[in-house]
């Protein structure tokens, strides 16, 4: 960047003639001058010569100097051009560093103005997302509340006499659409699980009886596909954790309910329940649901919790998942103050592990 | 007892329903239980019906073609005719933000179809109408 006023003050510094030469004019003019006088006056005795020597030697001393002066002021002009180009310099870098830090300021601006837009654009995905999520569960809660009814109506002997044998069978069928609604509503709960903490009821739960109760709950398609069901005590006299019995069974159902749809006909399915104080420093229970199905893809094991996400090989033998089993559990298990991993092997089973804080008393309430 | 005062005795239901199987099949159940029924399969249906048959209660959806049920519910709140009529939202849409609307204009229960079973609408109506 140029500065006009500071290119002023260097021209101003050089001197358009050399006082040397000035004066040296000066002196041989006024030499020439005074020879030219005492020609004309004709004197010619020694005094006038006498005056004329000082003046001279006069004339050629201050000739000197102020060459001498003019000199130290060529320097010292010198120096102040050097300092002043520095400072132009030093001027030029700021104005550059300037720029930059302006053109910093702009990306800056640019980048937030990005990412409130994606911001903006990631909330409204949100609100199509669980719009879709309302209208789709309200279309599908429809049809399935009129096979509960329907059935309800028959079981409850409100269209006629029914015999034990088909009470049976319309029981199962019930129970069935009962199980669907339940999907339905964890797909519409599922925007809530991860939001709301305060739904949860924490309480003294007995592992061992949840795990009961939801062992039998999954008899009758372990039965059909000839699986053998088991639970594994690995030592007596087990404490109870700190959990909702509610969300906890919800892990449980959705653990077991994958052991079973990917384990081959006639295999096994084993929860076990183990006392995980002795290797960690808190105090929890592990649960572990053992299945000898067809494993999880070594590549696509870091996305296995994610909402939504189906391993291939699942989605091939049993197309209509909704890939929110393991997202849900995994929240809710975080919830919970607990871990959530697994080991698997394709094509030869997987182990889902968990923990739980075992129960202390009304201080788990937050855990 | 003839049989005209008994048709006064009976409690009106009004019931608001777009899907004609679940309409039928509530019908049925209430009709069984003696009372006596009226229905309407859209917002428009609804609010000219209310006006003229003036029910006990009325048992509402919520996603209806045109008007939708918080309209109807909007329509008899600000009604001079039946503006304290018990309304009992029956619908699959559940989600906290429309029980929260619903509530707002007031209403004596939300039941989930999918949650509940007719028998349970039943007692529930019973315990309103004071049957």
């Amino acid at each position: 960047m140029e500065v006009p006023e500071r290119r002023s003050l260097i021209e101003i510094g050089k001197t358009p003639i050399n006082p040397l030469v000035f004066w040296g004019v000066i002196t041989l003019t006024l030499l020439v001058v005074l020879a030219l006088i005492i020609n004309t006056a004709g004197v010619t005795n020694g005094i006038h010569w006498l005056l004329v020597v000082p003046i001279v030697a006069y004339l050629l001393i201050m000739g000197f100097f102020i060459g001498y002066t003019h000199k130290l002021q060529k320097e010292r002009d010198r120096l102040m051009v050097e300092k002043i180009r520095e400072e132009e310099v030093k001027i030029g870098e700021v104005k550059k560093l300037n720029h930059e830090l302006e053109a910093y300021a702009k990306q800056l601006f640019d980048k937030d103005f990005e990412l409130s837009l994606a911001n903006k654009r990631l909330q409204s995905l949100e609100q199509a997302k669980s719009k879709f999520v309302s209208v789709t569960t309200h279309q599908l809660r429809t049809p399935l509340a009129a096979i509960k009814w329907t059935f309800h109506m028959i079981l409850g002997g409100n269209m006629g006499p029914i015999t034990a044998d088909q009470k049976n069978f319309l029981q199962k069928g019930y129970d069935s659409a009962e199980r669907m609604i339940t999907i339905i509503n964890d797909l519409l709960n599922v925007d809530y699980i991860e939001a709301d903490r305060s739904d949860y009821n924490f309480t003294a739960v007995d592992l061992i009886k949840l795990s009961e109760g939801i062992l039998f709950e999954f008899t009758n398609p372990a039965e059909s596909k000839k699986i053998k069901l088991d639970l594994i005590k690995s030592v007596d006299g087990l404490p109870t954790v700190a959990a909702d019995p509610i969300k906890i069974g919800m892990v449980l159902e959705n653990l077991v309910d994958n052991a079973i749809k990917y384990t081959p006909v006639g295999g096994r399915v084993t929860i076990h329940l183990s006392d995980a104080r002795i290797n960690s420093a808190r105090s929890s229970l592990e649960v572990i649901v053992s299945d000898g199905g067809i494993g999880i893809p070594a590549a696509e094991r870091d996305k296995i919790f994610h909402r939504f996400f189906r391993g291939s090989n699942a989605v091939r033998l049993e197309p209509n998942g909704t890939g929110l089993g393991l997202f849900i559990a995994r929240d809710i298990i975080e919830k919970h103050g607990g871990d959530i991993w697994f080991e698997s092997k394709e094509g030869a089973g997987t182990n889902f592990h968990f923990t739980l804080p075992v129960f202390r008393g009304s201080e788990t309430k937050t855990p | 007892m003839d049989k005209t005062n008994e048709t006064e005795k009976q409690k009106h239901v009004l019931i608001v329903e777009d899907d004609e199987f679940l309409r039928s099949l509530t019908a049925k159940r209430l009709e069984k239980e003696g009372y006596r029924i009226d229905v309407a399969v859209d917002g428009e249906n609804a609010i000219s019906l209310l006006e003229t048959i003036k029910p006990d209660i009325v048992l509402l959806d919520l996603l209806l073609p045109g008007k939708d049920g918080f309209e109807v519910l909007k329509n008899i709140r600000a009604s001079a005719t039946v503006k304290t009529v018990p309304v009992v939202i029956f619908s699959n849409l559940g989600q906290k933000e429309d029980i929260q609307k619903a509530n707002a204009l007031g209403v004596e229960d939300f039941l989930i179809k999918a949650n509940f079973t007719l028998d349970d609408v039943v007692s529930k109506i019973n315990k309103l109408v004071g049957k």
